[in-house]
């Protein structure tokens, strides 16, 4: 791999991790912000927004897609893993890069129905809270969906080629 | 079908993501009845649907903040305070305070990393012998799982669309009864111990107070709020959370702004890990009842067992052998949906069936070879796995004598819920 290619990755990575960093602590601390409102309106001024509680349910749809990606970046999905630490390093590895490219395929699968699926939204102009556009806020997940299998892929082929050092065994959690 | 389903089982002993494996099965099950593909994003945007589930990352984001802080110090200074006089008196302030704290963190292994680390060595010191300490405290790292607000019992209910509320209230006496029974088999393995006898203090327990001022009002305000009615459980965890943001970060400056969005990612990680899986077994399931699997496998159980007691049985086996294997997360989320109609068979309530559930569960972080804890407490001990598996044995029977005892005895779960 040629230098400038490598660093042009590497960036790449930072980047995005500092996109889910920031995406996950808004995300958080505005589901929370917006949940203690809502009671402090309903308890000390007897009002409150009709759209609240659906748009704190669209935030955990976004919550989960994107720490989905993260999970898939720290390899922390959760897995069964019941025979890694009975066998040898090798074996491990080579386990574990069949596994993810069946994890990134199987994501790809599922971010293409959901694009499928966003393509009707489009065309029938559902619409969710506030008249926002259905598939503008349902895009999360073939996004969520794409950007996981692509993890998985990157993560598949750094154990391939031994760019991770050290295989890590025993329950993922 | 069969050649599928074996090489899938397969993928996930490998170590395949189970949600992966979950989508997979799903959309084999789809495209097998013609429903088009496109189902299963219409299935995953149903996580919007859920009530309750805002709940999830804001106790798991509290969780994180108070593990990352002094709070477990504190806990056990309190705890100690309390109830150190008492015969076997740091076994028993270590199996509460692991369970207070397990309530609040959601048991996924924090707290053999967060308390086990302040009770070993001062056990060890009250004269306890090295192998029960290793024991005890691996038991204690899941314990609190059945009081409220943990994360397994909001997930149960979610899922079961049973009252999270009666949830609550049921695991209270079922995981006293576990405390009791650790703390009795404790105590007589100590019997000869007399260096452990405390005298019980008021400086010390003014001290503890004064130390956790502002922890304290917590499991009042959080526990009161949700068994009085006031707060639904999600808005119970929105104030949990803001409030230990605020306590640890600006009050007690334990935790330092710039070291949040790493504690987020950490907390959110395993919920995204959590939710993914909720997401795409919502797919699975609605393919599972569509095609009616449910009920054959009511009619399959009932062909074998006649009576609830031996239902019981044969759940209580499934149970153990699905902990040792599964997560209790993962478990709840592919599980429950298939054993509530046949357990609904069997005239057994599905708020007893939670609590059952929840605590063979809780065994399964205690049974070799995968259970989490032991894996936890061997990594954080530094003690071989072998030694650890056999440390935990005593405590392991003694908690499954506990959930027979829950499974048998409906009453001790629904005694406290009311209309049921």
């Amino acid at each position: 791999m040629p230098e400038y290619f490598r660093t042009m990755l590497a960036r790449l990575e930072w980047f995005g991790k500092m996109v889910e960093n920031v995406a996950l602590v808004a995300l958080l601390g505005g589901m929370m912000l917006l949940a203690v409102a809502q009671i402090v309106m309903r308890e000390v001024f007897n009002s409150g927004v009709a759209w609240g509680g659906e748009v704190l349910k669209l935030m955990v749809l976004w919550l989960a897609m994107i720490a989905a990606i993260a999970a898939s970046r720290d390899n922390r999905h959760i897995r069964v893993d019941a025979i890694s630490h009975l066998l040898p390093e090798t074996a491990i590895r080579i386990s574990r890069v069949i596994v993810d490219v069946f994890a990134a395929v199987v994501c790809c699968v599922v971010a293409w129905q959901a694009w499928r699926y966003l393509q009707l939204e489009i065309e029938f102009e559902d619409t969710v809270v506030i008249n926002t556009p259905a598939w503008l806020v349902h895009a999360i997940v073939p996004v969520g969906f794409a950007v996981t299998g692509y993890r998985f892929f990157v993560g598949a082929v750094r154990k391939a080629f031994g760019v991770e050092s050290e295989v890590e065994r025993g329950a993922v959690l | 079908m069969i050649v599928i389903s074996i090489v899938l089982v397969l993928l996930a002993i490998l170590g395949a993501p189970l949600f992966a494996v979950i989508a997979t099965s799903a959309m084999i099950g789809f495209s097998k009845d013609d429903t088009d593909l496109m189902n299963m994003a219409i299935e995953i945007l149903g996580i919007a649907d859920l009530p309750f589930l805002t709940a999830i990352p804001l106790f798991t984001f509290a969780g994180y903040i108070l593990s990352e802080s002094d709070a477990p110090k504190r806990l056990v200074r309190m705890t100690g305070a309390m109830l150190g006089w008492m015969p076997g008196g740091l076994a028993v302030v270590s199996l509460a305070a692991c369970a207070f704290f397990t309530a609040f963190t959601g048991a996924s292994g924090v707290t053999i990393i967060a308390l086990g680390a302040l009770l070993y060595p001062a056990l060890k010191q009250d004269g306890y012998p090295e192998r029960f300490n290793l024991g005890l405290i691996t038991a204690s790292g899941s314990l609190g799982l059945l009081f409220a607000p943990s994360l397994p019992l909001i997930l149960y209910g979610v899922i079961a669309e049973v009252s999270i509320d009666k949830l609550f209230l049921a695991g209270i006496l079922p995981g006293i009864l576990m405390i009791v029974m650790l703390s009795g088999w404790s105590l007589w393995v100590n019997r000869g111990n007399k260096k452990m006898i405390k005298k019980f203090s008021w400086a010390e327990l003014r001290g503890a107070v004064r130390e956790s001022v502002w922890e304290l009002p917590l499991p009042f305000v959080v526990l009161g709020g949700i068994y009085s009615g006031f707060f639904a459980v999600s808005e119970a965890a929105a104030i949990t959370a803001l409030y230990v943001l605020i306590v640890e970060v600006g009050v007690l400056r334990e935790i330092k702004i710039k070291e949040l969005p790493g504690i987020i990612r950490s907390s959110m990680v395993l919920v995204g890990g959590i939710l993914i899986i909720l997401s795409v077994s919502l797919a699975s399931t609605n393919y599972m009842i569509s095609a009616g699997i449910p009920q054959m496998l009511l009619e399959f159980v009932a062909s074998m067992v006649t009576s609830q007691t031996t239902f019981l049985l044969l759940l209580l086996v499934f149970l153990l052998v699905l902990g040792a294997i599964l997560d209790i997360f993962s478990a709840i989320v592919l599980v429950v949906p298939l054993i509530l109609p046949i357990a609904a068979g069997f005239d057994v309530h599905p708020v007893h069936l939670g609590i059952v559930f929840l605590a063979a569960m809780e065994l399964g972080y205690l049974t070799p070879p995968v259970g989490l804890n032991l894996f936890i407490s061997s990594y954080r001990f530094e003690k071989p796995i072998m030694e650890v598996y056999s440390a935990t044995f005593p405590f392991l029977i003694i908690l499954m004598l506990s959930v027979i005892l829950i499974a048998f005895w409906p009453d001790l779960s629904l005694w406290l819920v009311p209309d049921s």
